[in-house]
């Protein structure tokens, strides 16, 4: 259901947050590392430290939901996307490679608008990099505003 | 159970990026969205300012919870919060407040239509959790210790406290708050009712003093802080692009206005209202080039310093108008007079007044002005008295309380400011001295 423009959104420099649920229906918050979408299956890969995010990532399992949330740091433009788990796996040595891409990238671009390093210390983290694999259900416009929340493309 | 207190993690409620709240709905989905702030309530409560996340409120509406990540933006750590939905607020001070701050918010990003507070929404904090950087990417550099700004508060006031008049208070309690607490721009501003305005009295730490300059009631953080008494602080104008051209709206700058100082990029600002027996006077103003320069702690040490100043500035005032110094009506005589003539134009409507086509000063102050030189040039009086201008109604002083002694050193420092040809002197406590240079053609423009 991602469409080129959504996708290349997603690869560009963009902050990320997602959430994933326990038993309980508690949310639990994650911060994102880089994702990746592959047009051949039509499915993302979002990288999240294990580490940094235990919780979230303790409930991050097959099967589960997840959302996720994309914005980018100089206008705040910002998607939301929903779906289901499709698997969670350590991540290979080329994610661990693009999860370093990515934090470097966003460090220069942060930096650029005046967020140090130091203030990012515990939002970009590439420490123990998990894969987590979704299926990309819905897509919601998310930036801050009257318009936040509308549904742009549903592939349920 | 409560891991951190929230107390330790109030600067993170206002952070260098939006927070983030996660709810879950009635399928079990998760739901994200970005708040601009999550506000202090009390040791086991935050308040959300509930504008635009309509997911976000049907999921809390269900399940009655939600889990927000605040980020401390000067050392990098966050804290996660699970809240328990407790109660909506649409009015009272916590609604009051963070109406005011988004306002002011809106304001300087211009978006002042789209960012109207409908509710604020309560919640119990059941825990706050530390997220620790797992790998520092870069290390803290102020590691030094903090100022106790409770104890620097209690230095103050007992320094401001042994003040016995309000000029000295003015100037010092600026130099105060920068020797003491690192307020180094800062400004004083009298509240005039009538024309619901605030003018600058006293600022320290800018290239021009800019006395006499103005701020209309409910413009930018000063005005709204006047407006609705309260405390407010921005503490990262980054986050907001346009607040440039916003603070020079907010000014009110006009052809014929005093420029408000201004350092060239504030990136933190805060704004007390001067309170006292229940009566606003002004408004005590800092900003600095960094941003979350100030935090809860420099608020506060802010809040206790400014009522100091509120009280004294009120003591004297009573104590000015239990006075009996009456004028001493020195005639005219042996001044310094030259003969070249300038124009003075007085407008009764607002008490503006003009000196050869040069804005100078209105309101009060400048009916003040058009009294002395009205007087000096129909008798040659130049020396008047703060009892005889109280009892004057020509003023438009309903009472005591109308702030005269700093409306007159905000008149005196505004024409020394200027430069000529009119001056005022305080030869003695409770006197005033017109010295005048040339002859001026006073003029009324009514309408």
């Amino acid at each position: 259901m991602l469409e080129d423009d959504v996708a290349a959104f997603i690869a560009g420099h963009v902050m990320m947050i997602a959430a994933t649920r326990d038993e309980a229906m508690r949310a639990h918050i994650g911060r994102g590392c880089g994702a990746d979408f592959d047009p051949d299956v039509g499915d993302l890969t979002l990288l999240v430290s294990a580490t940094q995010w235990p919780e979230f990532c303790a409930n991050a399992r097959p099967g589960a939901p997840i959302a996720f949330t994309v914005c980018r740091p100089d206008n705040y433009k910002s998607l939301q996307i929903k779906g289901q788990i499709i698997d969670v796996r350590e991540a290979t040595a080329d994610q661990a490679e693009r999860g370093r891409r990515y934090l470097e990238g966003m460090l220069a671009v942060m930096a650029d608008l005046g967020v140090t390093r130091l203030q990012l210390s515990t939002v970009l983290t590439n420490a123990d990099l998990v894969a987590i694999r979704f299926w990309p259900a819905d897509l919601f416009l998310q930036t801050p505003g009257p318009g936040a929340g509308e549904r742009l493309r549903s592939g349920a | 159970m409560r891991d951190v207190p929230l107390e330790a993690i109030r600067d993170s409620f206002e952070g260098i990026m939006p927070s983030v709240i996660a709810t879950t709905d009635a399928a079990g989905m998760p739901n994200l969205s970005y708040l601009s702030h999550v506000h202090y309530v009390d040791s086991d409560h935050v308040a959300l300012s509930n504008q635009f996340f309509s997911k976000t409120a049907a999921n809390v509406e269900l399940r009655g919870r939600a889990t927000v990540a605040v980020l401390d933006g000067r050392i990098g750590v966050q804290h996660t919060l699970d809240l328990v939905f407790e109660s909506s607020s649409r009015s009272g001070p916590i609604f009051d407040r963070v109406s005011a701050q988004l306002d002011v918010m809106a304001s300087l990003q211009g978006k002042s239509h789209m960012l109207k507070l409908r509710a604020v929404d309560i919640y119990r904090v059941e825990a706050c959790r530390r997220v620790d950087p797992v790998i520092a990417i870069d290390k803290p550099q102020r590691a030094g210790v903090e100022r106790d700004l409770l104890a620097e508060a209690a230095a103050a006031t007992a320094e401001l406290t042994a003040i016995t008049d309000a000029e000295t208070l003015l100037d010092r309690s600026l130099e105060i708050l920068e020797e003491r607490c690192g307020f180094r721009h800062s400004m004083i501003l009298i509240a005039d009712e009538e024309g619901r305005k605030l003018q600058t009295v006293a600022s320290r730490g800018y290239p021009h003093f800019g006395f006499g300059a103005e701020i209309a009631f409910g413009d930018g953080i000063v005005g709204v802080a006047a407006e609705r008494r309260l405390t407010l602080r921005i503490p990262d104008m980054r986050r907001s692009q346009r607040y440039v051209s916003a603070v020079a709206i907010a000014s009110g700058l006009a052809r014929d206005d005093i420029p408000l100082p201004a350092i060239a990029e504030p990136q933190c600002q805060i704004a007390v209202p001067l309170i006292s027996g229940g009566r606003l006077s002004g408004v005590i103003f800092a900003e600095s080039e960094e941003s979350f320069a100030f935090s809860y702690a420099h608020e506060a040490a802010l809040e206790i310093i400014a009522r100091q100043i509120a009280a004294s500035l009120l003591i004297f005032e009573l104590t000015d108008a239990a006075g009996d110094g009456a004028a001493r009506h020195t005639a005219a005589g042996g001044g310094t007079d030259a003969d070249r003539t300038f124009g003075f134009r007085f407008f009764p409507r607002d008490g503006g007044v003009f000196i050869d086509n040069d804005y100078v000063i209105r309101g009060v102050p400048g009916r003040l002005l058009y009294h002395f030189v009205r007087s000096y040039a129909e008798t040659g009086r130049r020396e008047f008295s703060n009892r005889e201008i109280r009892r004057d109604r020509a003023f438009n002083l309903p009472d005591f309380k109308d702030n005269l002694e700093t409306r007159l050193i905000l008149l005196r420092r505004r024409l020394e400011e200027r430069g000529g040809p009119i001056r005022l002197e305080r030869p003695d406590r409770g006197q005033i001295r017109l010295l005048i240079e040339g002859v001026p053609e006073i003029r009324v423009v009514e309408g």
